[in-house]
């Protein structure tokens, strides 16, 4: 890591890398990525295989037979349908409100800011399971358990959205809303027309974070909906684990473990896929930076 | 990370720091009230009203059902006098120390590593890091349970191809936090490094050409500029994964359920504990006693991470 660290360069080139850093970094890579392959592979092959020879990965007898007994046994679709339905709505709302309040906590001084902006951060330390019990007796008294409302309402704009944006927000140069303020755009124009454009990398990255966090949210949409009918993907995952603890000592846990490792690559998959896609998207996006302009 | 004889950071940064001129502009009054409005509704509604619901509750002996007495500091005494909740604080502070330093420090060695112009395949490498974050915790940790399986997983039998003996990973007191701790740190480390890797490409890169003309050496440049510039970023990381880790809860409960023998049983799992004992009342309390830890140490990380340079 520090093998050219003597060097005093004057050209603006930073010193080409040199093997050991490609070592670290493709070991560090493995490392992060095998989980991944070991669970998508091993979901393929026969659950007595899975048991028998952990590592072995052979294309000729991959299976489907894990994903047809698991969509038998679980409603892993209905399951799809509603976190698809929770991250759009959920998700539109973070991120019009986050950027917003953001822009207005970096590029504003107004009386009370910074007694609004020390709430913001207090809300940010309150443990999500401090309000789980409030919060479902709340939902029973509107009426709310098991609606999508329920799961999309609370948390829709958070605050750890906010204060990341306001990071991201108070790097742009004041020159530039300045100049849109001369040319006589509303406030709202000057959030639209100028900060949002300069920072769309970080509003990339703030999409795929949110998107992210709630296809993956768990604690609070297993305690507000009971009804399979509205249960998103992460809940009817959680209760084939249970089945799986709970079947540990059964007869036929390799069985149990083909299903668990379908379930969880089926649940895996798309959002991989979709991160993929758009990871060289954002990620350049930050390298080239507006700042210049 | 060795190297002690350089000059103190804050003796070189306030030139590249470059404050922005102080402004004096028409000040819009509404507008910024109407931007951050939509937060505190939203607060008020689903965060603020429960959290006076949970206080009151926390001075009762609520259990869920039935009439709520009133009985005082009962609940806190209770748990502050309890070798339970103590323990699960303290399993919750080792993971932290598992957690929280390797993180930063490697996060921030990544990020380093990936932020060089010249190096090849950057792009695969960052899918490589930040993928684990992108996969669901439930679907990893179910993975987790079958690739650290004693008799039949996969990690073991890795060990034993290179002669290494079998691992009691989720059945030893010894080992059952640091297989969490490893799947938390698989899972959060790739977000560790792609905020560290934008804390680091907001440093302009006149910064860096300014040294390099005053002769500073990459790693001088490194302790120099770079470490001070993205304190805020480190100083986010810690706070943000300092309260995940006291929150953590997912990873021992689809895991371990918080065994063996408690050894797993994090401040977030032993709270969850008293709502499935329908002990909302301790519950409530526990919450509020994990919310003010969890704030004593935000506040303390900051400070530490601060008080290099003011």
């Amino acid at each position: 890591m520090t093998s050219q660290t003597k060097r005093t360069g004057r050209s603006l080139s930073q010193p080409r890398p040199g093997p050991l850093q490609y070592l670290v970094l493709g070991l560090l890579a493995v490392v992060f990525v095998y989980p991944i392959w070991w669970a998508v592979s091993s979901s393929l092959k026969p659950p007595a295989d899975i048991v028998r020879d952990p590592l072995s990965f052979s294309l000729g007898s991959a299976t489907l037979d894990n994903y047809r007994a698991m969509f038998d046994d679980v409603p892993i679709g209905t399951g799809f349908v509603n976190t698809v339905l929770v991250v759009a709505v959920k998700g539109a709302m973070t991120m019009f409100f986050c950027p917003l309040a953001g822009y207005a906590f970096a590029k504003y001084r107004f009386p009370g800011k910074n007694l609004l902006f020390g709430v913001l951060m207090l809300t940010l330390m309150l443990p999500t399971l401090v309000l789980v019990i409030p919060l479902l007796l709340e939902m029973s008294q509107l009426g709310w358990v098991n609606t999508y409302q329920a799961l999309i309402l609370p948390g829709s704009i958070d605050a750890f959205s906010i204060f990341w944006m306001r990071q991201t927000i108070a790097a742009v140069p004041d020159e530039l809303l300045d100049a849109g303020r001369v040319d006589g755009a509303s406030e709202f124009g000057i959030f639209a027309r100028i900060v949002v454009p300069v920072i769309r990398p970080g509003i990339a990255a703030l999409g795929v974070l949110t998107a992210m966090n709630i296809y993956n949210d768990f604690v609070w949409p297993v305690v507000a909906v009971n009804d399979e009918s509205h249960q998103t993907l992460q809940v009817v995952l959680s209760t084939l684990a249970q089945n799986v603890t709970g079947n540990r000592v059964g007869a036929d846990f390799a069985t149990v473990w083909g299903e668990l490792l379908a379930a969880g690559s089926i649940a895996m998959l798309p959002v991989l896929a979709l991160f993929v896609l758009l990871q060289r998207h954002f990620i350049n996006g930050i390298l080239a930076g507006s700042v210049k302009g | 990370m060795t190297s002690g004889t350089l000059t103190p950071p804050r003796k070189e940064r306030a030139a590249p720091a470059a404050p922005r001129p102080a402004r004096s502009r028409r000040r819009p009054f509404l507008a910024p009230y109407l931007f951050v409005a939509p937060f505190y509704v939203v607060f008020a509604a689903f965060g603020l009203y429960p959290l006076v619901f949970a206080l009151q509750l926390s001075f009762t002996d609520w259990k869920g059902a039935g009439e709520a007495n009133f009985i005082g500091l009962e609940n806190y005494t209770y748990l502050l006098t309890s070798e339970e909740f103590w323990s699960s604080l303290g399993n919750s502070a080792v993971m932290w120390l598992l957690i929280v330093p390797l993180q930063i420090v490697g996060g921030l060695a990544a990020a380093v590593l990936l932020a060089n112009a010249r190096l090849r395949l950057r792009g695969m490498f960052r899918v490589a890091f930040i993928a684990p974050f992108v996969t669901p915790l439930v679907a990893m940790a179910q993975v987790w349970i079958v690739a650290f399986d004693t008799d039949y997983g996969l990690v073991n039998h890795l060990f034993n191809l290179v002669g290494l003996p079998d691992v009691d990973w989720l059945q030893s007191t010894a080992w059952a936090k640091p297989t969490l701790a490893l799947l938390f740190l698989w899972k959060t480390t790739g977000f560790a490094i792609i905020i560290l890797l934008a804390g680091l490409q907001a440093v302009p890169a006149d910064v860096y050409e300014a040294a390099s003309l005053d002769g500073a050496s990459r790693k001088r440049q490194f302790w120099s500029l770079t470490l001070p510039l993205m304190r805020r970023s480190i100083a986010f990381l810690v706070v943000v994964q300092t309260l995940a880790v006291f929150q953590m809860f997912a990873e021992p409960f689809v895991v371990t359920q918080g065994g063996p023998y408690g050894s797993t049983t994090t401040g977030g799992l032993y709270l969850y504990n008293h709502i499935l004992a329908s002990d909302l009342g301790t519950g409530a309390a526990n919450s509020f006693l994990l919310v003010l830890l969890v704030f004593a140490l935000s506040l303390l990380s900051v400070r530490l991470l601060r008080s290099k340079d003011e």
